[in-house]
């Protein structure tokens, strides 16, 4: 997977996550004063229109401040009564229906199954779950006015926040148990669709060294397997009878040779590794330059892509990756290394032999290196290593960080003299707290290797899969509450079918969230609206300044107001796409915690604001009308 | 006592606008009303009159367009009066697809009630109202007296001081309205207040302590019943053991003013007759009607 805009830390994205919430927080709640101000002014007049405001303003501290659980409660209750009374079970039907006939659309001899059930399930139920809850949340607190159910409640002594909270927790409450029931059954749906075992074919046999007779037994054998879902194995026995029907398909069985009487049976388990969730650790990396320089980045080649960044081969430039969490509970007594590299030749070479390069392990604290293993790179592909605990390296060195005259950082290689030993244990010698810096060289001479931050990771002990897959339902989860949290805040003040349509529009909105900020920063040509409306006027075109003078500055400076609002407007439209973790799922990685407390926070932040704006709006309207 | 004033309000106007704000109707123009603690206070007036409007600003749900309204000495968008307060709907708007015990349960979690508490309360109001028989089925299968009845004791699950009934009656058949007039008549005896709006005169006379007449958004009338009843400009005189003497003096004094002497005494009239000529007066003279003091008469 490439991963273009990398993911922050949790700690680093709580400085400034919650900023922006307040933020925008803060700017609602300027405009809403503003407005709400405003319109009650025009009605009754500046003294009592300020007067009605500020008892507003004195009644929002209560009800927000003083809810009371039992009356949320029951409300929440209400509102799942009512939605179980619309038929809720249909769509439940639906999605059972849907995996019957599943078995139709999927293809199973696919070449990564598991991408194809994981995106099918998961798309299911999002549709069907966040269709459902549009539905029922747009059209609720409507329905209650139309109908004037709404009457007997608010007569009662329920706040408007309650009123509020409630119908929202009840629909999330209602949907949580559908997700659950749902992904329970999706769970059985894709381990059992991707069962299966095969047989290997006895007649394929044969032994792996030619001189060998494979009927004399005890030799290592090669042979194939039945085709089953549209594929077969390569099938390896060792001596002793134990083997593998090899990778295809994402997966491999583990077979054993058993004798039953006369017969020779071959036992063929289920499928392994495809249900993973690998948890690549991802470094921090940086750059020496061919003197072992600080760099700030590697050569540049003259790609377009700014993605990648060079390593000159032959000298001692190097792209340095730092880990941390490297510890021996976290990976399982061995390093697990994976790394797709791009290759810029400036010769062509020979093209099937690929270009050599060295990994180096480096204990940043005490500088001990050791070079872990040299390899030839091939293209286009993911190289795996696997490097054992214990490690016998080729030479083995202290990397020291030294100030230039010129006061620039170099790293000066020095001998290890009487620390130095034949065999150094990964963890004890190699990390320090758990930190490891991982370099990367290229040896052949005038050939770059081309490395991104993310091509390079460690992957360490797999997680679980199961509870990957429930991740997978959170990512829809936290899309249906945004669904639910701006559906029933539009039905606060629309009626039904337009709040449906609002909603929806938010979600759309959502799409083009990147863009807005991206104006609202300026970071596109051609500045901002009305700097970009005198450009079509005038016929100019985006890239020159605009001719200095009253004009412009007023331009400019309108702009810049807009901008920040645009920005403001940008930063409430959920951005959809992201809450969505299917294709960490289906591709097999484990989806990151700090993913999950991000998203889930900034979903929390929306639920909460979504959650203060429709109170506003059910407070200050007259509910008989 | 100023205690005593349960609901106030003070030149009180709603006026109906339609989304952009131009002006549909005045359902209300300038009322002043008193409520005080335990009587039976009736809105009377044809259909359109402002009843219900009155009463949903008195609960909040609709704003003045100016004037106030104080319930409890609150303002009217004050939920925390509600603890105080029942609720009878015009219709009973309730969730059809709750039963009657249903209902009262969940109406009574809205307010500070055990759940012991809610279940007795629960029995005991489907037991006043008589619903023993249908307390499990949906109110969706509920003919429209039955509703009525649940929609009663929905707003006396709190056991409120004040009860507000828009058209108790209405719907119900004549043995339903007995019942209703009874139930209101033994809420009095409980100490409680009562608001009820109608059109029927029948209702209004049986139970009401005091009325007020709305007619197009206008009071018209208000005051005591047996009061409002009496016809000031005659005087009927029934007499016994009057000596000749006194007799005579009486009818010299008529006489004398020109007077001819039928009968001694106040004679009461009928409401329907009362309404039936405010209605005539106003649709003669379209305005304000000069409210009579209390009392005065
Ligand atoms: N929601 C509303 N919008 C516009 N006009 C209304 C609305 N509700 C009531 N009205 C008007 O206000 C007047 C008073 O209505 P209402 O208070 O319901 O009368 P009553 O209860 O005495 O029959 C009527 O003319 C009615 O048409
Ligand atoms: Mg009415």
């Amino acid at each position: 997977m490439v991963l273009e805009t990398e993911l922050l830390p949790f700690r680093e994205w709580l400085l400034w996550g919650p900023f922006v919430w307040l933020l925008v927080m803060g700017s609602l709640a300027v405009a809403g004063l503003f407005f709400g101000s405003l319109v009650a002014v025009i009605r009754h007049g500046p003294a009592a229109g300020l007067a009605a405001t500020g008892r507003v303003l004195a009644a929002a501290v209560g009800d927000l401040f003083c809810m009371s659980p039992r009356r949320v409660w029951a409300l929440a209750w209400l509102a799942v009564k009512d939605s179980l009374r619309r038929r809720v079970v249909v769509v439940f039907i639906v999605f059972l229906l849907l995996l019957l006939f599943a078995g139709w659309f999927l293809d199973p001899s696919s070449d990564h199954p598991l991408r194809l059930y994981i995106s099918f399930v998961l798309t299911a139920t999002s549709y069907l779950v966040l269709l459902l809850m549009l539905f029922l949340s747009a059209l609720s607190l409507p329905n209650d006015l139309k109908n004037k159910t709404l009457h007997t409640v608010v007569t009662k002594p329920v706040r408007p926040s309650e009123i509020v909270l409630g119908r929202m927790l009840g629909f999330v409450v209602l949907g949580t148990t559908l997700l659950a029931l749902m992904s329970a059954i999706s769970y059985v749906f894709v381990v059992r669709g991707l069962a299966h075992s095969h047989e290997v074919v006895q007649a394929s046999l044969a032994a792996v060294d030619p001189r060998q007779d494979a009927d004399q037994g005890a030799v290592p054998l090669r042979g194939e397997s039945t085709r089953v879902n549209g594929h077969r194995h390569d099938v390896r026995i060792d001596r002793k009878g134990q083997g593998l029907l090899e990778m295809t398909q994402d997966h491999y069985h583990r077979v054993a040779r058993r004798q039953d009487g006369e017969k020779t049976v071959y036992e063929v388990g289920q499928p392994e590794g495809m249900l993973v969730a690998r948890v690549p650790v991802y470094g921090k990396l940086r750059f020496m330059d061919s003197q072992r320089h600080v760099a700030e980045r590697g050569t540049n080649v003259g790609d377009e892509w700014a993605y990648r960044s060079y390593i000159q081969g032959g000298s001692l430039a190097a792209g340095v990756w730092s880990f941390e969490g490297v510890t021996p509970t976290a990976f399982s007594d061995n390093l697990q290394l994976e790394m797709t590299l791009g290759v810029f030749r400036t010769y062509k070479g020979d093209i099937e032999q690929g270009v050599a390069g060295v990994l180096l392990l480096r204990n940043p604290k005490t500088g001990l290196t050791v070079e872990a293993k040299v390899f030839k790179s091939r293209e286009f592909s993911t190289d795996v290593h696997r490097l054992p605990r214990k490690i016998t390296p080729t030479a083995a060195y202290a990397l020291q960080p030294e100030k230039d005259p010129d006061g620039r950082i170099k790293y000066v290689r020095k001998p290890l003299g009487a620390d130095a030993k034949a065999q150094y244990d990964l963890f004890d010698d190699l990390t320090d707290d758990g930190q490891l810096e991982v370099w990367l060289q290229c040896l052949d001479p005038e050939q770059y290797f081309g490395v991104a931050q993310p091509d390079l990771y460690l992957r360490a002990r797999d997680a679980s899969f199961a509870l990957n897959f429930v991740k997978g339902y959170f990512g829809i989860w936290m899309q249906m509450v945004l669904v639910i949290g701006f559906g029933v805040m539009f039905s606060t003040f629309l009626t039904g079918p337009v709040a449906m349509l609002a909603t929806v529009g938010m979600l759309i909105g959502g799409f083009f969230r990147g863009y807005m900020i991206e104006l609202a920063l300026g970071q596109t040509w051609g500045g901002g609206p009305v700097e970009s409306l005198i450009r079509i006027l005038t016929q100019d075109n985006v890239v020159s300044d605009l001719p200095e003078g009253i004009r412009t500055t007023v331009a400019q400076t309108v702009d810049s107001v807009l901008q920040r609002g645009l920005w403001v407007v940008a930063q409430l439209l959920p951005s959809f796409g992201d809450y969505d973790c299917a294709s960490y799922v289906a591709y097999g990685f484990n989806v990151p915690g700090n993913w999950i407390a991000e998203r889930g926070l900034t979903a929390l932040g929306f639920a909460v604001a979504l959650f203060v704006v429709g109170y506003f709006f059910l407070k200050t309207r007259e509910v008989a009308r | 006592m100023p205690n005593d004033v349960i609901i106030e309000t003070r030149n009180l106007t709603k006026v109906y606008r339609d989304f952009w704000g131009r002006q549909k109707v005045r359902a209300l123009k300038a009322l002043d009303l008193e409520v005080r603690r335990g009587e039976i206070f009736g809105l009377l007036g044809p259909n359109g009159s402002g009843k219900t409007t009155t009463i949903k600003l008195i609960l909040g749900l609709l704003f003045p367009t100016s004037g106030q309204v104080l319930c409890f000495g609150r303002d009217a968008t004050d939920v925390t009066k509600n603890e105080r307060i029942g609720y009878l709907p015009e219709e009973s708007y309730l969730y059809k697809f709750l039963s009657a015990e249903e209902t009262l349960d969940f109406y009574g979690r809205l307010f500070k009630m055990s759940r012991r508490l809610r279940r007795q309360r629960t029995s005991e109001l489907i037991n006043l109202v008589g619903l023993q028989g249908a307390k499990k089925r949906q109110l969706r299968e509920y003919s429209k007296g039955m509703t009525r009845r649940i929609g009663l004791a929905q707003a006396l699950i709190n056991d409120p001081e004040l009860i507000l009934l828009d058209e108790p009656t209405t719907g119900l058949d004549p043995l339903g309205i007995r019942d209703m007039k009874q139930m209101i008549l033994d809420l009095r005896e409980q100490g409680k207040t009562v608001v009820m709006c109608s059109h029927r005169l029948d209702d209004v006379e049986d139970v009401c302590d005091r009325i007020a007449i709305l007619y197009d958004g206008e009071l018209k009338e208000l005051g005591r019943v047996d009061s409002l009843l009496k016809v000031r400009d005659v005087t009927e005189i029934h007499a016994r053991g009057l000596s000749e003497k006194t007799q005579q003096e009486i009818r010299q004094l008529i006489q004398r003013e020109g007077g001819e002497l039928v009968a001694m005494g106040n004679p009461t009239m009928t409401l329907e007759q009362l309404f039936l000529d405010i209605i005539a007066e106003s649709e003669a003279h379209p305005g304000r009607r000069v409210v009579r003091k209390e009392g005065a008469a």
